[in-house]
């Protein structure tokens, strides 16, 4: 259906970013996949990364160069507006194994990117999707194209907000709605700009407890492909250590 | 099955079915849980209720065995069959009581004992690889192995790569097993790029890092695996 409405969908790796004053953000790239295909195992491999800021820019451009396929290069981003998106990787049959780190000099996490792909809507589907998107959200809808659900947390010491991420070149209407195991919460409805990404509180869903933890179920709805990392935040919230976390 | 490490003094809370999906596909069938310390001993087979959505590990495993070392948990899984054919893939959120760091999310490890024709798996994979930042970073770096096999033990090799040297390691696991394998950091001035882990058996296999100075989390996270 997609392919008949002209939709095209280049593969694509891709990574999260988030950058906070004393946080770097510091991708980690190689090839070792490479050393498993003799055929294409010998370098250079000539990297290329393109860092999306949270209006959906292309902020910044990083080419890099692996020796072979047991080369790391670490790439740092730079702070962009917003303070979070997601960078593309482009290379020869690079498909696995790049990182994303966040580090406050002394210890870093970690997670690994994904090897999808990005949607690009020819012109009259973007115009059609703007319409009706457009339409739905008076009434706190989305067109609902694509669908997730995700668990989040939410305790005094620790919570997970989620960092979402529009793969695709239309304006991207996400409802978000949050569900306690004994009741509705709130949702909302983002609108994403395209490759464009939003920082979502988990905490703009309810009250923390007073003590331990709990657990939400969010359902997420979207008019275009999208996908989502967990950023996980100890006691001092977004201005303390983070972790960005892959979901399934 | 799937299994992860259970360290006393975590938050640590398991999602029984990682997505919840429509309400045909929204509980386990069952959900079988055992609990192995480091020599491979049985500790407990709680029973867990298998229509919750999040699985509190740290409770369970404290109210069956008030273990105060790691253990290894094994989850056992099952949709009804006819509504979903395989097994789901848990995901869990792990932070250290009282601690500034930030929590941790992961996929929890698949390892032998499914149902291999019915996953798409039709090699065993057993080459797994990680990928470290240079540092210097005020960290410590392991391998928390844990074998699945009923009755043999497990060989496999922990190849550690500094610059262009290479350290390796043999570890023997019997059946039910599980052990810490650290990784210094530096050999001969060079730091810690890589780990592989080569074993004839799937493993269970985690890459940890901890804070040097508290001891906590930083890292909890499956290799990659590459069929050889």
């Amino acid at each position: 259906m997609r392919q008949l409405g002209g939709v095209a969908r280049p593969a694509t790796y891709y990574l999260p970013w988030i950058t906070r004053p004393g946080l770097d953000c510091t991708l980690v790239l190689s090839n070792v996949e490479a050393r498993f295909k003799p055929e294409w195992s010998r370098g250079p491999f000539p990297v290329a990364v393109v860092q999306y800021d949270a209006d959906g820019r292309a902020a910044q451009r990083y080419q890099v160069t692996l020796q072979d396929s047991t080369d790391t290069v670490e790439v740092p981003l730079a702070h962009a507006p917003g303070g979070c998106g997601f960078a593309t990787v482009s290379g020869e049959r690079l498909h696995s194994d790049l990182y994303v780190t966040l580090s406050n000099g002394h210890d870093y996490t970690a997670t690994h990117g994904r090897h999808e792909f990005v949607e690009a809507y020819p012109l009259a589907a973007r115009a059609l999707l703007a319409v009706g998107g457009a339409a739905a959200s008076i009434i706190g809808r989305t067109l609902p194209v694509f669908r997730r659900n995700q668990y989040v947390y939410l305790g005094r010491e620790s919570r997970s907000h989620v960092l979402l991420m529009n793969l695709s070149n239309v304006t991207n209407r996400i409802r978000v709605a949050a569900h306690a195991a004994d009741r509705r919460l709130r949702s909302t409805v983002l609108r994403l700009p395209p490759m464009g990404s939003r920082l979502l509180d988990v905490a703009s869903f309810g009250q923390e407890p007073a003590a331990g933890m709990v657990a939400w179920r969010l359902e997420l709805e979207g008019n275009a492909w999208f996908n989502l990392y967990l950023v996980g935040a100890g006691s001092r919230d977004l201005a303390g250590p983070l972790s960005l976390m892959h979901v399934k | 099955m799937s299994a992860t490490f259970y360290e006393a003094g975590y938050e640590h809370h398991v999602e029984i079915i990682h997505q919840r999906d429509g309400e045909s596909r929204r509980r386990l069938h069952s959900l079988e849980v055992t609990l192995y310390d480091e020599g491979g001993a049985l500790l407990g087979a709680p029973r867990v209720d298998p229509v919750q959505d999040v699985l509190d590990l740290g409770a369970l495993v404290r109210d069956t065995t008030g273990a105060t070392e790691r253990i290894m948990v094994v989850l056992d899984a099952r949709y009804a069959e006819s509504i979903f054919p395989y097994r789901p893939h848990h995901y869990a959120y792990l932070h250290r009581a009282g601690s500034p760091a930030a929590p941790l999310y992961y996929a929890i490890n698949a390892v032998l004992g499914g149902v291999p024709d019915r996953v798409g798996a039709t090699n065993i994979n057993n080459f797994e690889t990680y990928v470290f930042r240079r540092g210097p970073f005020a960290q410590r770096y392991s391998l928390l192995l844990g074998c699945l096999s009923r009755f043999v033990p497990v060989q496999a090799q922990v190849f550690t790569y500094y610059g262009s040297r290479r350290v390796i390691r043999e570890i023997t696991l019997e059946p039910k097993c599980h052990t810490e394998v650290s990784l210094a950091a530096e050999h001969e001035g060079e730091p810690l790029a890589r780990v592989e882990v080569k074993a004839l058996f799937r493993l269970l296999s985690y890459v940890v890092g901890r804070r040097a100075d508290t001891d906590d989390l930083v890292l909890f996270d499956h290799l990659f695996t590459y069929a050889k």
